[in-house]
């Protein structure tokens, strides 16, 4: 081997990262080489050295009270609960919600779901003309009509429920809650 | 037996606090250590490390765990200490010609270990980010190049080039006095 390829492999020959075969090769050389073995000592040293610093330790102190600071960090850097919520309420949980939603405004406005036109035998038949007077009482919807609607199909009925419902009657509803 | 990094983590998924105060406690002066070594001050090691778990866990959902949970620690360490020196060497230039003036005045005189010790600090300063990245990760933390190279995002070759070239200029510049 020449000096120039020992001089390429000292750092893995002192880091022992070297097949067994070449770590043989470099230490014949250097049993035959004084240039060589002052070039790999000078390395040695200043890796030692390098390992000698050491990182001056901050204290108990500092150790104790670290993790309570990483909370804080979090507590910081973690979005408000409202926009975590907004973010969650995506896909099946918003259509879960939105559903419940409408079956409890549906429920509260009972008999009030207008008769359209000749529903297909399996839509829900409505009850009663949505009141256009001041105030007027809200109409009943049978409770078992209620049970036979959400058996067939409960989410297309609350949508059927929800496109039949008239505005005013909304606006009430929520007034209300 | 202790639980391991990713049964901590699995606690700490549904929100164990002692599984928190375990995983941090069990890494947290490698990482100082990591972050002390890059930034060689204590304010900027402390701040840096908490920010380091603090990402760990704010996003630990998106950890593959492909490698350890301390190399990943590791990478975000690194990643976090690379940008800040960045952020250092745009407001601070550094005047290396005046340390190399600095050395040239005492280099007839008697090289002791206080001085020694200086040289090699600066040597180590001067050194490039990723140079400096290399030999912090492998004399400090003794960590083998395969995963040098997943810390610094890097192949294996390149993790050990780095770490050759910083080796060879902290030779030169303690041994013969060159910059």
């Amino acid at each position: 081997m020449t000096c120039h390829e020992i001089k390429e492999l000292t750092v893995p020959y002192l880091e022992l990262d070297l097949e067994p075969s070449r770590i043989r090769d470099v230490t014949v050389h250097l049993d035959g080489c004084a240039e060589c073995r002052v070039e790999m000592e000078a390395v040695r040293q200043v890796l030692v050295r390098v390992k000698g610093v050491a990182v001056p330790d901050p204290g108990d102190r500092f150790w104790n009270e670290f993790p309570d600071k990483v909370r804080r960090g979090l507590a910081r850097e973690r979005p408000p609960i409202s926009s975590g919520l907004r973010k969650g309420l995506t896909g099946w949980p918003m259509a879960l919600a939105a559903s419940v939603l409408l079956l409890v405004g549906a429920w509260s406005l009972r008999g009030l779901v207008t008769q359209g036109p000749a529903p297909a035998p399996s839509q829900p038949r409505a009850v009663a003309q949505v009141p256009q007077a001041a105030e007027p009482e809200l109409p009943q919807l049978a409770e078992a009509d209620w049970l036979e609607f959400l058996d067939e199909d409960p989410d297309m009925a609350l949508v059927e429920m929800a496109s039949g419902l008239d505005r005013q009657a909304v606006d009430r509803l929520f007034r209300d809650i | 037996m202790a639980e391991s990094d990713y049964q901590l983590l699995d606690r700490y998924a549904t929100g164990d606090g002692a599984a928190f105060e375990e995983l941090v406690t069990r890494h947290q002066k490698t990482i100082y250590d990591l972050a002390y070594r890059m930034m060689e001050n204590h304010a900027d090691a402390a701040d840096l490390a908490q920010r380091t778990f603090v990402q760990a866990f704010l996003y630990h959902q998106s950890f593959k765990r492909e490698s350890g949970f301390r190399t990943w620690l590791y990478q975000i360490g690194m990643n976090l200490c690379r940008n800040a020196i960045r952020d250092q060497a745009r407001r601070v230039h550094e005047d290396v010609s005046e340390l190399e003036l600095a050395d040239s005045q005492d280099i007839l005189a008697e090289v002791a270990g206080t001085e020694m010790k200086d040289r090699l600090g600066r040597a180590i300063r001067t050194l490039p980010t990723r140079q400096k990245e290399a030999l912090v990760l492998r004399v400090y933390h003794d960590h083998a190049f395969s995963e040098i190279g997943t810390i610094m995002s890097c192949s294996e070759g390149a993790a050990k080039a780095n770490y050759h070239h910083a080796v060879d200029r902290l030779r030169r510049a303690l041994v013969s006095g060159e910059g």
